[in-house]
């Protein structure tokens, strides 16, 4: 009886606590969301804005092989940027992990923060120009005589995404890779693993939630990526972030606009669950795991040190 | 013991935090008390003039800066902006007009409305009397090339049909100009709702023009231009020079196709709601003194369009001059036929 009234009266507590929490996303995340929502549903105004009635309009435009077009090939670019991010983000995450100077390596990764995207990305600019540093320096050297086409293409957009977004990948694998007890790598090379089936077979699937929050951190944001595209894009740059934008400010279609930033959020949305279930059932497999008191970390290392174990 | 220390010093802070919202709040107060807010494009009435006439008039002058007319619109209608004087373009001043946003100006308060050119005027259609709205730059976008790099080109929109300088091009990333540019130089209006000569258009801009660009570019292109990445762009003369050192400005032929174009007539009005109507007309009258109008041409080597007397008293050359204007027309509203140029747009930009 007691127990069961101090739950009751904790799990009160709870609500007050989380409150203002609460309120505060309600009324500056869901109602905005929600505002996008209905106005995918009705007519655009002639000067800008929505009217009544309700309407479908805005999701059959949608379908317009223009726009598929643009969409598809956001996807791509995402896709492929996000691959490339997590592949160069993983080898620094580890050795900022192995570092003695962690700190140091920390702050190199956040300093750039400090300056505004938009003067890094300008900075980009001066270095991919046809007489940028870099088109200059491989002339010095004598590498080219003609400048190399660096800049205004979808290689130039895909590494200045990748280049704004590798810190956001970078910094969870760190935290997990941090974690990771390296014993355990040595322990797989007595067992007769290679290096390669060490670091794929042991320290790969204890980090998996590093490297699926990275994902979702690069992957979400580059997908409505709008600033990169328009200045260092060229003709055949456009993603749909900068389709969002032209709506609303070049064609005064709201209701359309509102539908694609729908579509970037349900994409968002359906990866954070992803995260989140892929999280959840890690943790429902640590706690099948005979041993009881052992660390969280100890888990899954235990399981990929038989994994690699049956490997020799 | 330490959770009272924890919470005396959060309580320091709130009371901090109130009293420096409460100091910075006051402090700013001027002789009148009085304080214009100014609705108005990024960099477009210099410093110099604001102070000169908050030291003359003893108010405090605010200033939220818009980047297209459509973010203005929206604000505005979103109601209580607060704003006394607003800077639209012609088609936007037409649909306030039309909406009935704007309050009436009062001619007397504005002796110096006698300056307004008739050049301008004669164009602003929607408002001939300047009932709703006073002319305050009347201009068009031109093109600049780089004679350092390019000696032997043609002076009109043909320019962007030269193969020999694709992949050294760009225009800007604006329907309304790229295919207005087209219609003018096949001869239609730039306002045209005529589907033939839209589709005229659209093809020439796909199939002689885009193979040739690098890109359409609103934000950056000025400073690959400075850089030599672009040779040829297209652009508002006061963006583009300003990337440039003056020392350079000899290496820039900036001309305005005689084919003729878009071209823009922006205006001050004051919204309803304005609280300082008096001073927002004394604002009006101000900038339209023609010693004050002179320092504002001067600051963006602009060519006296709407006023009538500034000419004589600037001291900077112009980047182009009234009569290279004489082709150019205003882009008017399309209305609902703005779906129409949007289609022919996406078929521009969307595809490659």
């Amino acid at each position: 009886m007691n127990v069961k009234q101090t739950t009751v009266r904790e799990r009160r507590l709870g609500i007050t606590y989380s409150s203002p929490m609460g309120i505060w996303l309600t009324v500056f995340f869901m109602v905005p969301l929600l505002i996008i929502i209905a106005y995918s549903f009705l007519t655009k105004g002639l000067y800008g804005g929505v009217e009544f009635p309700i309407t479908f309009d805005a999701y059959l435009q949608m379908a317009n092989p223009n726009f598929m077009r643009v969409l598809l090939r956001t996807v791509w670019v995402t896709t492929l940027a996000t691959a490339l991010t997590i592949a160069l983000a993983l080898p620094c995450g580890y050795a900022m992990a192995r570092s003695k100077h962690q700190t140091l390596w920390l702050g190199m990764v956040i300093v750039p923060f400090w300056t505004n995207s938009l003067i890094r990305i300008y900075a980009w600019i001066a270095i991919l120009s046809s007489e940028g540093f870099l088109n200059e320096m491989l002339k010095t050297l004598g590498f080219i005589k003609e400048s190399l086409p660096l800049i205004y293409n979808q290689g130039a957009v895909t590494a200045v995404l990748i280049y704004m977004y590798i810190p956001f990948a970078i910094l969870p694998l760190f935290t997990t890779i941090d974690k990771f007890d390296f014993g355990l790598l040595e322990a797989a090379r007595d067992l007769g693993a290679t290096k390669p089936q060490a670091i794929f077979k042991v320290l790969m699937p204890n980090i998996r939630s590093g490297i699926i929050t990275s994902v979702i951190f690069t992957f979400i944001p580059i997908f409505g990526a709008y600033t990169v595209p328009l200045l260092v894009g060229g003709k055949d740059s456009y993603m749909i972030g900068n389709i969002i934008v032209d709506q609303v400010t070049k064609t005064r279609n709201w209701p359309l606009a509102s539908a694609f930033s729908l579509i970037i959020t349900l994409i968002s949305t359906l990866g954070v669950l992803w995260m989140m279930t892929s999280t959840a059932r890690e943790r429902a497999r640590i706690k099948q795991q005979p041993l009881k008191d052992r660390e969280d970390t100890l888990g899954p290392s235990h399981n990929g040190l038989t994994s690699a174990g049956r490997v020799s | 013991m330490k959770t009272h220390r924890l919470r005396f010093v959060f309580l320091a802070l709130a009371v901090l935090l109130v009293a420096t919202l409460l100091i910075t709040g006051c402090s700013k107060k001027t002789e009148s008390g009085k304080t214009l807010y100014l609705y108005n494009w990024t960099y477009y009435t210099p410093e110099s003039v604001i102070e000169k006439f908050e030291k003359e008039f003893g108010v405090r002058v605010v200033i939220d800066y818009f980047a297209s007319n459509e973010d203005m619109f929206t604000k505005l209608t979103g109601g209580g902006s607060g704003y006394d004087v607003v800077f639209p373009s012609q088609d936007y001043t037409e649909i306030m007009i039309k909406q009935d946003m704007l309050n009436p100006i009062d001619p007397s308060k504005i002796p110096n409305l006698s300056y307004i050119s008739s050049f301008a005027l004669e164009k602003a259609t929607y408002d001939p009397k300047m009932e709703y709205s006073v002319p305050y730059y009347l201009g068009a976008a031109g093109i600049a090339v780089n004679k350092t790099e390019v000696t032997d080109y043609a002076r009109d929109w043909s320019i962007f049909a030269d193969t020999r300088l694709a992949g050294r091009m760009s225009m800007l990333d604006d329907p309304r100009e790229v295919i207005g540019d087209a219609l003018a130089y096949l001869g239609y209006s730039v306002s045209t709702v005529d589907p033939k000569e839209l589709a005229e258009a659209q093809k020439l801009i796909n199939e002689q023009w885009k193979p040739n660009l690098v890109k359409f570019d609103a934000e950056g292109f000025a400073k690959s231009f400075s850089l030599g990445e672009f040779w040829v762009v297209q652009g508002y003369a006061e963006g583009i020079f300003e990337e440039l050192d003056a020392e350079r400005w000899g290496e820039v032929d900036f001309f305005l196709p005689p084919d003729g174009g878009p071209m823009y007539l922006d205006s001050m009005v004051i919204p309803k709601g304005a609280k300082n109507i008096d001073l927002a007309h004394q604002f009006i009258n101000f900038i339209h003194r023609p010693e004050i109008y002179a320092e504002f041409l001067d600051r963006f080597h602009f060519p006296s369009t709407v006023h009538t007397t500034a000419e004589q008293l600037k001291k900077n050359d112009s980047f182009y001059e009234v009569e290279d204007l004489a082709t150019y027309e205003l882009k008017y509203d399309v209305g609902a036929y703005l779906a129409e140029y949007d289609k022919i747009w996406q078929t521009i930009r969307y595809v490659n």
